[in-house]
């Protein structure tokens, strides 16, 4: 079976930082791949070059078979982004960045009654939808870039610590999101610090220490207790 | 790329414009600022050709009605003539300000010159003038900076740019949608402006062969402020989309726009000066003297035979025929020297047209300044033309001096050269001072430069702001 994302030896240098060191992984459509590691393993780097952010100084990163740096555009077109803090504009509302970023992404208008749709599934309501991006909290900012990323019909989430400062309700509703997505065949690469998260939503998880991916499971193999004692055993030899 | 988002792209532009207020107050504000100064400038327009119109029949009027007196008093007296302002003064009144728009026609003197502080004023000093291109050039690149300083910078800050990236949008797409959004929201303040300037001047415009020959002008106009405005929204452009934020960029492109609008005409006017020195009054009046001084003496010895002029060695019954010889010696002198002075003058004009290339202001004030008929070369050929108005007087008035003066001193005494006195039929031989302003097409052969060196700006700023906006990394 082909991946969605594919990352083939991709490594990466900052002047004197190798901050990914021959990286391979793949995802499937309909897996979730959970990127677990410390502070500064190279999570967010690997993101970055999926999404063709920053070049890989070697190796590939290919999406639907397409490498990322000669097909930029096109395997943008395939996947979507959901960083840390999704970024919308402030003086819109959710609906109107919705509607926004959708028609940018399709090149095809979204209707009004389709985005409103869009965002109930997110569990945004109507009022809710048409109130002011800069009234609202964390969460709902979420919920938005994941409507962003249904309407674009991503075969690809790419997603970078996406419920990190979300209260645990929150947290669960995305993971949910993430769940119905995933159902749909998309193919969902995100990296975590939340273990407990990991092991619930991940079909795969993988661990990064030092630019290396050390481990890649199936989430099904691991129970969660062996999967804190063998996260915690790569965090303490981080320093050797 | 796809014709979907770049209105897209505008619109939302637009609508953050519309709800942070700066459509309102900053376009709203320019727009009366500029229609204003249209408003004012076609006052003063009226007021001013109205009063020209009615000095100048007033001025020949009394000419004509000096009575009976000695010719060469009344030439001494002499007459004003007016420069009639071309209706695109309004718009533009160029120079005008600082050379006057009336000369004084006397015996034995070209007129001076007047033009000096326009060359050297800043755009400050000249805000006194609130002229609509004033305002077009110094405070429409200022307009660009308000809208367009952070359109790339402020959402690289916000990190809208990058999830807009994320999208698969390409950079470019990006540009050309926000180009799009600027040039709107600057076709929504200057439009307005177009057709004020336009109704004001079918107001202010005489003939239907002026109108037509307005027209053209003011098309012309147009498109020079419109490349002018287009290069100013890619500069802005290429800069947002270089900076990290919103702050630094507006910090970087007022300080853009201080050392070209304000400190680069000043600049200019230097170093043009520099390369090309122009002699002050003093030096120019006493180096011409002294060569009119040396031409009327070899004048005098050669059609005389005096040493001296104006002494006892020329019998009074032939002061006629001395006052010919003296002006026609005097003549190619002032036409050199003058030549010579306002040469140095097109050429400094030259430099700093082509200083447009590092401040775009330069080559639109020159280009402005042609087309709306207010330029320095206008106002050579005016003063041309009442230099030649002045010598069709004094040499009507010396030929009949000859004619009769000297002749009634051979019958009735030499003394009598000064009681002699001429009448109407002499004064309303001296022709009534007309002067056409030339035609848009020669104007349109002066402005090449001037709008070559827009559209090369032009294409400069394009240029800058692809490069900008394709090499910065996210
Ligand atoms: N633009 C950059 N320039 C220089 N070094 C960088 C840059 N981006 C990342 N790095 C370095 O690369 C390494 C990996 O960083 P990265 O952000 O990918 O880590 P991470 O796993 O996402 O960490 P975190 O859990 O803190 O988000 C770090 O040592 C970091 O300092
Ligand atoms: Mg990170």
């Amino acid at each position: 079976m082909n991946g969605i994302l594919e990352a083939l030896a991709v490594s990466k240098r900052f002047g004197e930082t190798l901050a990914l060191d021959g990286v391979s992984l793949q995802v499937n459509a309909g897996e979730v791949f959970c990127l677990l590691g410390a502070n500064g393993a190279g999570k967010t780097t690997l993101v970055n070059i999926f999404l063709n952010f920053i070049a890989p100084t070697s190796g590939e990163a290919r999406v639907d078979g397409r490498d990322v740096t000669r097909h930029a555009l096109a395997a943008k077109r395939d996947m979507a982004y959901i960083p840390e803090q999704v970024m919308l504009y402030g003086v819109l509302s959710g609906l109107e960045n919705l509607r926004y970023f959708a028609a940018l992404a399709t090149d095809e208008d979204l209707p009004e009654r389709r985005a409103l749709d869009l965002l109930r599934q997110v569990g945004l309501d109507e009022t809710a939808a048409r109130r002011r991006i800069s009234e609202y909290s964390k969460g709902m900012r979420q919920k938005v870039g994941i409507a962003i990323a249904s309407a674009k019909n991503a075969k690809a989430f790419l997603l970078d610590e996406p419920t990190s400062g979300l209260d645990p309700k929150a947290a669960n509703e995305f993971s949910q999101l993430l769940r119905t997505a995933r159902d749909k065949g998309v193919a969902v690469l995100t990296t975590t610090h939340d273990l407990f998260h990991a092991k619930q939503t991940g079909s795969r998880i993988g661990i990064m220490r030092r630019g290396r991916l050390v481990e890649n499971l199936l989430a099904a193999d691991i129970s969660h207790l062996d999967l804190e004692s063998l996260y915690l055993k790569h965090m303490s030899n981080q320093d050797e | 790329m796809n014709s979907l988002c770049l209105p897209l792209i505008a619109k939302r532009e637009f609508i953050e414009w519309r709800r942070d207020g700066r459509l309102l107050i900053a376009g709203g504000l320019s727009l009366i600022v500029m229609i204003a100064a249209v408003l004012v400038n076609v006052q003063r327009q009226v007021v001013a050709e109205g009063k020209r119109r009615a000095a100048e029949v007033l001025d020949y009027d009394s000419w004509l009605k000096q009575g009976n007196r000695h010719p060469h008093d009344a030439a001494h007296q002499g007459m004003y003539v007016f420069k009639p302002s071309p209706p695109l003064a309004l718009f533009d009144p160029g120079i005008t300000p600082f050379s006057g728009a009336s000369i004084w026609l006397q015996a034995h003197q070209q007129s001076e010159l007047r033009f000096r502080p326009a060359q050297d004023a800043t755009g400050l000093q000249r805000f006194g003038t609130l002229s609509v291109s004033w305002v077009l050039q110094v405070l429409g690149p200022l307009i660009v900076i308000i809208f367009g300083f952070n359109v790339f910078s402020g959402e690289r800050e916000q990190g809208t740019l990058r999830q807009t990236l994320s999208l698969g949008v390409s950079t470019r797409t990006l540009l050309w949608g926000k180009a799009l959004a600027l040039h709107g929201v600057m076709a929504l303040i200057l439009l307005p402006v177009l057709i004020a300037t336009t109704v004001a001047v079918l107001y202010a415009s005489v003939s239907a062969a002026a109108l037509s020959d307005t027209a053209l002008r003011l098309l012309l106009l147009s498109v020079g402020y419109a490349a002018y405005v287009s290069m100013m929204v890619f500069a802005v452009l290429a800069v947002s989309a270089r900076m990290p934020t919103a702050r630094a960029s507006l910090l970087v492109l007022l300080g853009l726009w201080f050392a070209s609008v304000m400190l680069a005409p000043r600049i200019a006017a230097d170093v043009a000066e520099y390369l090309d020195p122009s002699p002050s009054r003093v030096e120019f009046n006493s180096k011409m003297a002294s060569a009119l001084d040396a031409a009327y003496k070899r004048a005098w010895a050669k059609e005389l035979g005096s040493e001296k002029r104006w002494g006892g060695d020329v019998p009074l019954d032939r002061w006629g025929r001395a006052l010919q010889v003296d002006d026609h010696a005097g003549y190619t002198i002032m036409d050199q020297h003058f030549k010579r002075l306002w040469d140095t003058y097109e050429k400094q004009n030259r430099t700093q047209e082509w200083a447009g290339l590092l401040a775009p202001m330069l080559s639109l004030r020159a280009y402005s300044m042609i087309l709306a008929g207010t330029s320095f070369y206008d106002h050579r050929l005016f003063s041309h033309a009442a230099e030649r108005q002045r010598r069709v007087m004094q040499d009507i008035v010396s030929d009949d001096l000859v004619k009769n003066a000297d002749a009634h001193s051979h019958t009735h005494g030499e003394q009598a050269h000064f009681t002699y006195q001429a009448d109407a039929r002499l004064w309303a031989s001296v022709p009534r001072f007309s002067y056409q302003t030339p035609l848009a097409k020669e104007a349109l052969g002066r402005s090449v430069v001037g709008f070559a060196v827009l559209l090369t700006g032009l294409a400069l700023a394009i240029g800058a702001a692809l490069w900008a906006s394709a090499h910065r990394p996210e």
